[in-house]
């Protein structure tokens, strides 16, 4: 086995570029495979490799109660050790046929991904298969994983960034299983046993609410054939119930969270749209000329380029599925820190108040339809960019039709998002340093 | 390094080296150019004066203005950004294909027009300093790392000085300084432009004399580098900071690289990193995490890039109420394994072929190509070097593993550090 994949390496490395045919747009094909399993592909036979990606229904919200965090500890321990394979031969065998294969959790569902070499096509669908369906998720890869699920979250209570992000979390989430970490509470964690991740697993992988994509060196029947023997065995498993809906905070504050750091980090939340909602679109413009596409948007312009006032300053719309934020995050001096969030807040007036210019709406509209390009990076992101897709419930020719629905968005519209969003009196601000000029408050 | 797809190289009349990487899998060009100098070329004094003059790059000429070059590429539904390190600093932009002669012009325009203002510079000397606050200053790790690699390089030597410039240096960085700066180092015979993507060689060709083949040579002062390590090695650095809540240990070793000391290691090196500490089948994930349970996590890490010596680190995450002295022991214990026993043939092939497979997902990625032939080029590394590395990589014996780990892991070239947590005072 050994032997053979190095002759086969050496081989393919030596080729010279493969002339692919430019993709104008991505080609987005469905697969039913003959147990029922759907997924879409894109063949791209460039090179000799295949990335899946893909999730089932229902992620770390479902914890039950004692067992906060057992849903993404469970995801994580599934490719230690498998089948007839102990930890070390299983990471061994992924290893000789250069294949990684790896699952995670969200608030909303648990994914998974994997990466091969064509040509191992087998050999990474089987051990895709074991791992999901034969996880030996043993005591003793129980206690390490532990550990480092617990030791990452006792350094993150000391990073500024993560204590910035946990607290906006916390408290724009308040008694919502949204406002928890996906990775849970160390006195549940430590709780577990053994048979709880069993069950865990069994509960948490069915093929009800299976999404997957595929992008690479595969054909759709070879892709159907491989999926049926992975995902197959799989039990049909049942929807569970969706989190319950979320009522915003009814006022916005100002949480200071003292930390001994030469620098205050800032994270301000505030409600934001829905994905299926009419101003998804107006908002995803909005977000960009404020904050959302990087060196040239009005945050990094006022914040940075003219006042120095920090490095990083950007703001992004983050969705899940009973929820939606506008977020916007920056770093800077603790005694200039004040002037970055009035700068910040003078920015969302502005907005608010005289929208954007003919020229920005001319310029984000080029910029958002010709940077879905840019994602196309490799196997590995294009397959995300699809599964994305598929979790916000878009057909496959969507990227055909993005660019239409970019180019409907007017003016109005991204001023209407902006009064809709930013609402000084909803403004959560968490600062975490020695803040000075910025005190805990309404 | 790992060795994307061959590569079609020339170079301009004035100097420019030039390589191009076709690739039609999505209508993309990417543009990097990196120019043959870094934060070991600082001026001395002055630590810091490369990555500034990064950032004062997209301060404009009299022809784009101030921000303007970012905003125009977005404008175009691309991006860029840029990178200082030791050895290189690059600026790079990825954009629908036909806009590559728009950002080769402005990129030829700032390689020959810069304007430096004293407003700008004021302004972007703030920035400068936060982001040296984001990423060292509020990061206990990387101020802990900053003392390692004085130790390594020794104090104010080039490698040994912090890559983002020490506060007190940055605050006196001034116009005339970064002007200095510029005009010795930004010249076409100083700097590599690989463009990645859906071209061919001669549209290239075409452009870059276009653009960049008006631009003068000019005389650039060789390149100083450390042959030696710093003067008072061994070293043991402790850290101790009310921020870090979990230990770390580490060890560095000087270590040979492509370019200085005993190149011919380079390559067994690099194998060697894996097979030690390269993923969950490693030698000391094994000995480490499995067996002993001393660790969580433990790594090891090479790179045979740099422009002067390089050092080849081993890093362990200790598991909860574990006696760092342990770690410590077990670490040595599985080099003195390695230094007596030699290495297996089939576990050096595995380690082999990760290394081969990376290449070949390497190949996958856009941007893989371009920062490898961008960075690998800067530093010195020949075209024939970076292609030749799978068959290098693949040749590299059993012997010549034990050959390189005795010539690395001598405890007189070393310097041990440990993170820990201080106090509780927050």
């Amino acid at each position: 086995m050994i032997a053979r994949l190095r002759y086969w390496l050496l081989a393919m490395l030596a080729l010279p570029a493969l002339g692919a045919p430019a993709a104008q747009a991505i080609d987005i094909g469905e697969v039913v495979t003959p147990l029922g399993i759907r997924a879409w592909l894109v063949e791209d036979r460039s090179t000799p490799v295949v990335a899946l990606s893909f999730s089932f229904a229902g992620g770390t919200t479902a914890d039950p109660d004692g067992r906060r965090g057992i849903t993404a500890l469970t995801a994580r321990l599934l490719t230690d050790g498998a089948g007839s394979f102990a930890e070390q031969a299983f990471k061994r065998r992924l290893e000789d046929a250069a294949t990684s294969v790896s699952f995670g959790a969200s608030f909303d569902r648990v994914s998974g991904s994997a990466r091969f070499l064509s040509a191992n096509r087998d050999e990474a669908f089987d051990l895709l298969r074991l791992a999901m369906t034969q996880p030996r998720l043993e005591a003793e890869s129980l206690r390490r994983e532990r550990a480092r699920v617990v030791a990452a979250l006792n350094q993150a209570e000391q990073r500024p960034a993560s204590v910035a992000a946990r607290t906006m979390m916390a408290t724009m989430f308040a008694g919502h299983p949204y406002g928890g970490d996906p990775d849970g509470v160390r006195a549940d964690l430590e709780a577990v046993q053994p048979e709880d991740l069993k069950r865990r697993a069994q509960a948490m992988l069915g093929r009800t609410g299976l999404i997957v994509s595929a992008v690479g060196d595969i054909d759709a029947a070879e892709l159907a054939r491989q999926l049926d023997r992975a995902f197959g065995p799989l039990p049909a498993g049942g929807l569970r119930p969706p989190p319950p809906d979320w009522t915003p905070p009814p006022r916005g504050r100002t949480m200071v969270v003292e930390r001994g750091v030469p620098q205050s980090v800032v994270a301000m939340a505030l409600p934001g749209v829905p994905r299926d909602d009419p101003d998804w679109y107006p908002a995803f413009m909005m977000n960009h000329v404020l904050g959302g596409g990087g060196m040239q948007s009005r945050l990094f312009t006022e914040v940075r380029e003219k006042r120095g006032l920090a490095y990083g300053v950007s703001s992004s719309l983050r969705n899940y599925r009973k929820a939606a934020l506008f977020v916007t995050t920056t770093a800077s001096a603790n005694e200039r820190v004040s002037e970055a969030i009035r700068t910040i807040r003078g920015e969302f007036a502005r907005l608010r108040e005289g929208g954007i210019t003919p020229a920005e709406l001319a310029d984000a509209r080029t910029f958002l339809t010709g940077s879905l390009a840019l994602s196309l990076e490799s196997s590995s992101s294009i397959a995300s960019l699809l599964h994305s897709m598929q979790i916000d419930g878009l057909p496959p020719d969507h990227l055909r039709r993005r660019a239409e629905l970019i180019a409907a968005v007017r003016a109005e519209d991204v001023q209407r998002a902006a009064r809709r969003i930013l609402r000084d009196e909803a403004l959560l601000t968490v600062v975490v340093g020695r803040p000075q000029g910025v005190a805990t408050g309404d | 390094m790992v060795a994307p797809r061959p590569a079609e190289t020339f170079t301009l009349a004035n100097g420019l080296q030039v390589a191009v990487l076709p690739s039609r899998r999505a209508p993309l060009v990417a543009q990097y150019l990196v120019y043959r100098v870094g934060g070991a070329d600082d001026t001395p004094g002055l630590s810091g004066i490369a990555h500034f003059l990064e950032h004062m790059m997209f301060k404009g000429t009299p022809q784009v203005a101030a921000g303007e070059f970012s905003r125009t590429v977005a404008r175009h539904g691309g991006r860029d950004n840029a990178f200082t390190s030791f050895d290189a600093t690059g600026y790079h932009q990825t954009i629908a294909s036909d806009r590559l002669e728009l950002v080769m012009r402005m990129e030829a325009d700032r390689m020959a027009n810069l304007r430096i203002v004293e407003k700008e510079v004021t302004t972007e000397r703030e920035v400068v300093l936060e982001e040296r606050r984001t990423r060292v200053d509020n990061v206990p790790a990387a101020i802990l790392q900053e003392q390692v690699r004085e130790a390594l390089y020794g104090r104010g030597r080039p490698y040994g000085v912090p890559l983002s410039g020490l506060p007190d240096e940055i605050r006196r960085t001034n116009v005339p300084e970064l002007e200095a700066f510029y005009r010795r180092n930004y010249a076409p015979n100083n700097a590599v432009l690989v463009i990645a993507g859906d071209t061919t060689a001669d549209a290239v060709r075409k452009l870059a004399d276009r653009y960049y083949g008006p631009i003068p040579p000019r005389r650039v002062e060789p390149r100083r580098r450390p042959a030696e390590p710093g003067s008072g090695l061994p070293q043991r650095l402790t850290h101790a900071d009310p921020r870090v809540a979990e230990p770390r240990w580490a060890r560095d070793w000087i270590a040979p690289s492509r370019r200085a000391g005993e190149t011919r290691h380079a390559d067994a090196l690099t194998v060697l990193g894996t097979l030690l500490g390269g993923g969950e089948t490693s030698r000391l994930w094994s000995a480490l995490v499995l067996d002993k349970r001393l660790a969580l996590a433990t790594s090891a890490g090479y790179s045979a890039l740099p422009l002067g010596l390089s050092s080849f680190g081993v890093d362990v995450q200790p598991a909860p109420r574990v006696a760092i002295a342990d770690v410590e022991t077990a670490v040595d214990a599985e080099l003195k394994r390695l230094l007596d026993g030699g290495v297996t043939a089939s576990e050096l092939e595995r380690a082999q072929n990760r290394l081969l497979a990376q290449a070949i997902f390497a190949q996958d990625s856009f941007s893989s190509g371009p920062r490898i032939y961008g960075s690998a080029l800067a530093g010195g590394t020949s075209i024939a070097e970076i292609e030749g590395w799978p068959t290098r990589i693949a040749a590299v014996t059993p012997a010549q593993v034990l050959d390189a780990a005795r010539h690395v892991f001598r405890a007189d070239r070393s310097v041990i550090s440990l993170l820990q947590p201080a106090g509780v005072g927050r």
